[in-house]
C-alpha cells in the first residue's frame, strides 16, 4: 500500500493517465467509429480548447501561496472574440496578425493578474475573479450578439494541418514551451516556490518573480485556447465566457496537481481534462442524459482530491513511520 | 547587483593589499522596532575574518531579530551594517544578503518537502531563467557538502521530506556551505541535528575559519559555545552589553550578563507575604511525556498555589501548559482532584480549569464585537431572561469585575479594540474569572501589557490565590517568576530539568536553569 502510494506520489498524474486511458478504451467500446482516424481531427479540435485551459490554470496553481487563476475561461472566451469578432470582419484574420494579437493579449492580462497577487498580495481567488468580471464584461461591450467565421488557418487548426490533427499541434504547443522552459532554471524555481515560499525566499529565491512568471505563462497558454477555441467552434459567443472556468481548475486537480503548489504537472492537467471530456463523449456514445455528467465529475473531484490531500502530507510523522526504517 | 560586485572587488583589493585590514563585518548600533514593541535597541559588535563568533541572550534579547537583519529578511530602522568596509545594501533581502556573502542557516529546517536533495541544497542559488551552475557540478558539490556532514551522503534525487529532520537541516547547511560564504550565520542550526552531524559541522567551521571565513553563531548550549566560540557578544533586551573572549566567557559570566543587574520592571519588588496555606490537590500529572521517550513530568497543583513555567523558547513549558488544560499532544493524563481525566479542553472547563491563552489577538479577543460581548461569551446562561440574552445583566456582570481589575472602560457596549491591549487582556481575564474556576492556566498574559496593568494582574493574581484558586502561569519574563511564584517548573529539552522553589528564586539561578544550569548536571544528558 504504501509502496503504491510512493509510486503514485512520484507520478501524480499517473492515476489520471491510467484512467484517461481507460475511458479511451471504454469510449472506442461504446462507439468504434471513435477510433476511426478520420473522426481524430473533429475529436482533437473539441478537445484542445478544454486541454489548454486546464494547462494555462496549471502554473499559478503550481506556483503555491494560494495562487489560482480563475480568469483562464474569459480570458480564451475574449481572445476567440477578437479573433472571430474583430479581426476577422476587420480584414486582420491573417496568422501573422491575429496570433501575434491573441498571444500577447492572453500574456498581458496573466503578466496584470500576477503583479497583483505576487506584488499588491491580493488573494488570487478574489483578484481574480475581479479580471473575469471585467473581461467577461469587455466580451459583451465588443461583441453583444454570438458572432461566426473563420479564415484558411484557422479552420485548419480546426480540422487538419496536412495529416496532423490542428488540435494536436496546438495541445503540444504548451507542452513543447514546458519542455523548454524545463531546460532553464524557471520550472525549478516554480516547483520550489510553489512547494515552500518561505524556504525559497530565504534561500534568495525570487519568489515575487517566479509567481508573475506563471500567471503570464498561463495568460500565455489562454491566448492558445482561445485560438484553439475559435478554430473548433469558428464562431464566438461572449456570453459563454465562463464555461470552462471551474472545469478547468476540476481537471488541473484530477490530474493529480495539489491547489497547494508545488506538486504537479502539466501532463496531470491534459489526463485530468482528457478524463473529463471522455466521460461527456462516452456518456454520448452510450445516449445517457447529459444531465448525469456534473454528478459524475463532482464523484471523480471528489476522489481526486482525497487523493491529493494524502499526497499533500506525506511527512506527516506517525509512531510506525518512528520506529521504522525511512522508505 | 552592481552594488553586490561591487563589493566583492573593493574587498578583494583592499584584502589583497592589507590581509588584515580590519573587521569583516561590523555592526554599529543597529536597532529595530515592530509597531511598539523594541525588539533590538542598540547592537554592535565586530566580526573578524576566521573566527566564531557567539551571540547569546535570554528569550526576546533580540537574537532572532539581528540575524534576519543580517540575513536580509528585516531592514533595520537605525544604526550601521558595514560589510568589508562597504555599507550593507539599500534594498535588503535574503538575495541582496547571500550575493554580498552573508549566507544564514536559520533555526527552522526550511527545505522544500517535494524537492529532490539536489534542488534544496542548490535552492535559490539559479537566476529566473538561466542556470548558474551546471546540473554535473550541483550534484558534485551537494555529494561534497552533505558527505563532509552526514559522513556519507543521501541520495541526492530523493525528496527532501522523506529525509529525517537532522538530515533536512543538514541540507540547509550544504546550502550555506556550497554559497562558499564569507559570512556564515548560524542560528540555532545545531538543535535539530544528531551529536554525530553536529560534531561533523563544528569540524567544518572550524576548516572555513581557518579559510577565512567569519562564524555567527547562535546557541542556548553553553558547551557548544565553549567549544566553538572564540568570542562571545551578549544581548540583554534588544542591547549588545558586552563582547567576551573565550576565556573570560564562563557560564557563571554569561548568566550575569544576559541577566543585568538592575531589575527590568522596576517597581515591582518581591514581597515578603504571609506564607500561604497548600491546600488540596487540584490538579495532578499520571506519566505525562512531552515528548516520545522524554522524563515524564511529575506534578501537583495546590489550591491557592501560584507555579510558574520557565524556560527557553520551545523547550516544553507550553506543551505541558496545553497538557493542563486537556489540548496537549502529549502521553499520559493528568487528573483533577476528583480523578477526573482532562482529555479534551471541554472537559478541563467542566472541572474548574480556565486557560488565557498567549496570543490575545488570535487565540481569544472578539475584536468584532463589544467588550461586554467579548466578557460574557463562555458564560453567557448567567445572562439569559426567557431564552433570551438580557445584555444590561451582562454588563453590569462586566461592572464588578471592571472594579476588582481595575479596568478602564467608556461604555460596555463600545468595541473591545477601544482598549488598551493591558485592558483588552483584563477583560479577557475577567471572562475567565467570571467563570468561578478552581484552576487558572495563563500562558504569558503579561506580553505586550503596560507596567500599570501588569500591576494590577499581578495584585489579582495574589488575591485569587488568596482565594484557593490554583494558578499555572508560563512567562517569558524572568522577573515574573522571581516577583510572583511559589516554585517554578524549568523546562529544558522537553522535561522539567530544575523545580525552583520561592527561597531559591531569583534572576541569575533562574536563567542559569534555563542553559542547563553552572553545575553542570544538564550537560551530562548530552554526552
Amino acid at each position: 500500500m504504501s509502496e503504491l502510494l510512493a509510486q503514485v506520489r512520484r507520478w501524480p498524474w499517473g492515476f489520471a493517465a491510467v484512467v484517461a486511458i481507460a475511458l479511451l478504451v471504454a469510449n472506442v467500446i461504446a462507439r468504434a467509429s471513435f477510433a476511426t482516424p478520420s473522426s481524430w481531427p473533429s475529436t482533437l479540435a473539441d478537445f484542445a480548447p478544454f486541454a489548454i485551459a486546464a494547462m494555462a490554470t496549471t502554473p499559478a496553481v503550481l506556483s503555491g501561496g494560494g495562487s489560482v487563476d480563475i480568469s483562464i475561461g474569459p480570458l480564451l472566451n475574449l481572445v476567440s472574440i477578437i479573433i472571430v469578432g474583430v479581426l476577422i470582419p476587420h480584414g486582420l484574420g491573417s496568422f501573422w496578425v491575429a496570433v501575434p494579437i491573441a498571444l500577447a493579449t492572453g500574456a498581458v492580462v496573466g503578466f496584470v493578474n500576477g503583479v497583483l497577487v505576487a506584488v499588491f498580495r491580493y488573494q488570487a481567488v478574489l483578484s481574480t475573479l475581479c479580471a473575469l468580471f471585467v473581461l467577461t464584461g469587455i466580451g459583451l461591450a465588443v461583441l453583444s450578439q454570438p458572432a461566426s467565421g473563420t479564415t484558411g488557418w484557422l479552420s485548419d487548426l480546426g480540422n487538419s494541418v496536412g495529416p496532423i490533427p490542428g488540435g494536436l499541434i496546438l495541445i503540444l504547443i504548451p507542452v513543447a514551451v514546458w519542455i523548454a522552459l524545463g531546460r532553464t532554471s524557471f520550472l525549478r524555481s516554480l516547483y520550489c516556490v510553489g512547494g515552500d515560499d518561505v524556504a525559497s525566499y530565504s534561500a534568495g529565491a525570487n519568489v515575487t518573480g517566479v509567481r508573475i512568471v506563471a500567471f503570464t505563462l498561463g495568460g500565455l497558454f489562454a491566448g492558445i485556447a482561445g485560438i484553439a477555441y475559435a478554430a473548433a467552434t469558428q464562431s464566438a459567443d461572449a456570453g459563454q465566457a465562463t464555461q470552462y472556468t471551474l472545469p478547468a481548475i476540476a481537471a488541473v486537480a484530477i490530474g493529480g496537481t495539489s491547489l497547494l503548489g508545488g506538486r504537479g504537472s502539466l501532463l496531470g492537467a491534459i489526463a485530468g481534462a482528457a478524463i473529463m471530456f471522455l466521460i461527456q463523449t462516452l456518456l454520448d456514445s452510450l445516449n445517457v442524459s447529459s444531465n448525469w455528467v456534473q454528478l459524475i465529475y463532482g464523484a471523480i473531484l471528489l476522489f481526486a482530491i482525497v487523493l491529493s490531500s494524502v499526497l499533500a502530507r506525506p511527512g506527516r510523522p506517525t509512531l510506525a513511520a518512528a520506529e521504522g526504517p525511512v522508505a | 547587483m552592481m552594488n553586490a560586485d561591487e563589493v566583492t572587488a573593493v574587498s578583494a583589493a583592499s584584502t589583497g593589499a592589507q590581509p588584515t585590514a580590519g573587521p569583516l563585518l561590523k555592526v554599529v548600533g543597529v536597532s529595530k522596532s515592530f509597531g511598539a514593541t523594541r525588539a533590538l535597541r542598540s547592537c554592535s559588535f565586530e566580526l573578524w575574518p576566521g573566527e566564531v563568533h557567539a551571540v547569546v541572550g535570554e528569550n526576546g534579547s533580540g537574537k532572532s531579530t539581528l540575524v534576519k537583519i543580517l540575513s536580509g529578511v528585516h531592514r533595520p530602522d537605525g544604526g550601521e551594517i558595514m560589510l568589508a568596509g562597504q555599507p550593507a545594501p539599500d534594498r535588503p533581502s535574503p538575495r541582496a544578503a547571500q550575493r554580498t556573502g552573508i549566507v544564514t542557516v536559520f533555526q527552522e529546517v526550511l527545505v522544500v518537502g517535494p524537492r529532490s536533495v539536489v534542488e534544496n541544497v542548490w535552492l535559490g542559488v539559479d537566476g529566473m531563467f538561466r542556470l548558474q551552475v551546471q546540473p554535473a557540478e550541483k550534484r558534485r558539490r551537494a555529494r561534497e557538502a552533505l558527505g563532509d556532514l552526514l559522513g556519507s551522503a543521501p541520495s541526492l534525487d530523493v525528496p527532501a521530506e522523506a529525509l529525517s529532520l537532522s538530515d533536512q537541516q543538514a541540507c540547509c547547511i550544504a546550502r550555506a556551505l556550497v554559497r562558499s560564504p564569507r559570512v556564515l550565520i548560524l542560528d540555532e542550526s545545531t538543535s535539530a541535528l544528531d551529536v554525530a552531524t553536529r560534531d561533523r559541522l563544528f569540524a567544518i567551521v572550524r576548516r572555513l575559519c581557518a579559510e577565512g571565513t567569519a562564524v555567527i553563531f547562535i546557541s542556548h548550549r553553553m558547551d557548544e559555545i565553549a567549544e566553538l566560540a572564540d568570542r562571545v557578544t551578549v544581548l540583554r533586551s534588544g542591547e549588545s552589553v558586552a563582547t567576551l573572549p573565550r576565556r573570560e566567557a564562563t557560564t557563571d559570566v554569561l548568566v550575569r550578563h544576559m541577566t543585568g543587574h538592575a531589575h527590568l520592571t522596576e517597581g515591582v519588588e518581591k514581597v515578603p507575604r504571609a506564607a500561604r496555606v497548600r491546600g488540596q490537590v487540584l490538579l495532578r500529572t499520571e506519566d505525562v511525556r512531552l515528548r516520545p521517550g522524554g522524563r515524564p513530568v511529575q506534578f501537583e497543583l495546590h489550591a491557592g498555589e501560584m507555579v510558574g513555567l520557565a524556560g527557553l523558547e520551545g523547550h516544553g513549558q507550553d506543551a505541558f501548559l496545553q497538557a493542563l488544560r486537556g489540548a496537549g499532544a502529549c502521553t499520559g493524563r493528568v487528573l483533577s482532584t476528583d480523578g477526573v481525566a482532562l482529555s479534551s479542553p471541554d472537559r478541563a472547563k467542566t472541572a474548574g480549569v480556565a486557560y488565557v491563552p498567549r496570543d490575545r489577538r488570535a487565540e481569544s479577543l472578539f475584536s468584532v464585537l463589544s467588550i461586554a460581548e467579548n466578557f460574557a461569551v463562555p458564560t453567557l446562561r448567567a445572562d439569559r431572561r426567557a431564552g433570551l440574552v438580557d445584555w444590561g445583566h451582562a454588563a453590569r456582570r462586566l461592572g464588578d469585575y471592571a472594579e476588582r481589575l481595575r479596568i478602564r472602560l467608556a461604555h460596555p457596549r463600545q468595541p473591545i479594540t477601544v482598549l488598551s491591549g493591558g485592558n483588552q487582556q483584563k477583560v479577557i481575564l475577567a471572562r475567565w474569572l467570571a467563570a468561578a474556576p478552581r484552576v487558572l492556566l495563563l500562558n504569558d498574559p503579561t506580553r505586550g501589557v503596560d507596567l500599570g496593568a501588569k500591576r494590577d494582574l499581578y495584585r489579582l493574581l495574589e488575591q485569587l490565590t488568596g482565594e484557593g484558586v490554583g494558578v499555572v502561569m508560563l512567562s517569558t519574563e524572568v522577573d515574573e517568576h522571581v516577583e510572583l511564584m511559589d516554585r517554578v517548573l524549568v523546562f529544558r529539552e522537553g522535561s522539567v530539568s530544575a523545580e525552583l522553589a520561592r527561597e531559591q528564586l531569583d534572576r541569575a539561578s533562574l536563567i542559569a536553569a534555563f542553559f542547563g544550569g553552572p553545575d553542570g548536571s544538564e550537560e551530562s544528558d548530552h554526552v
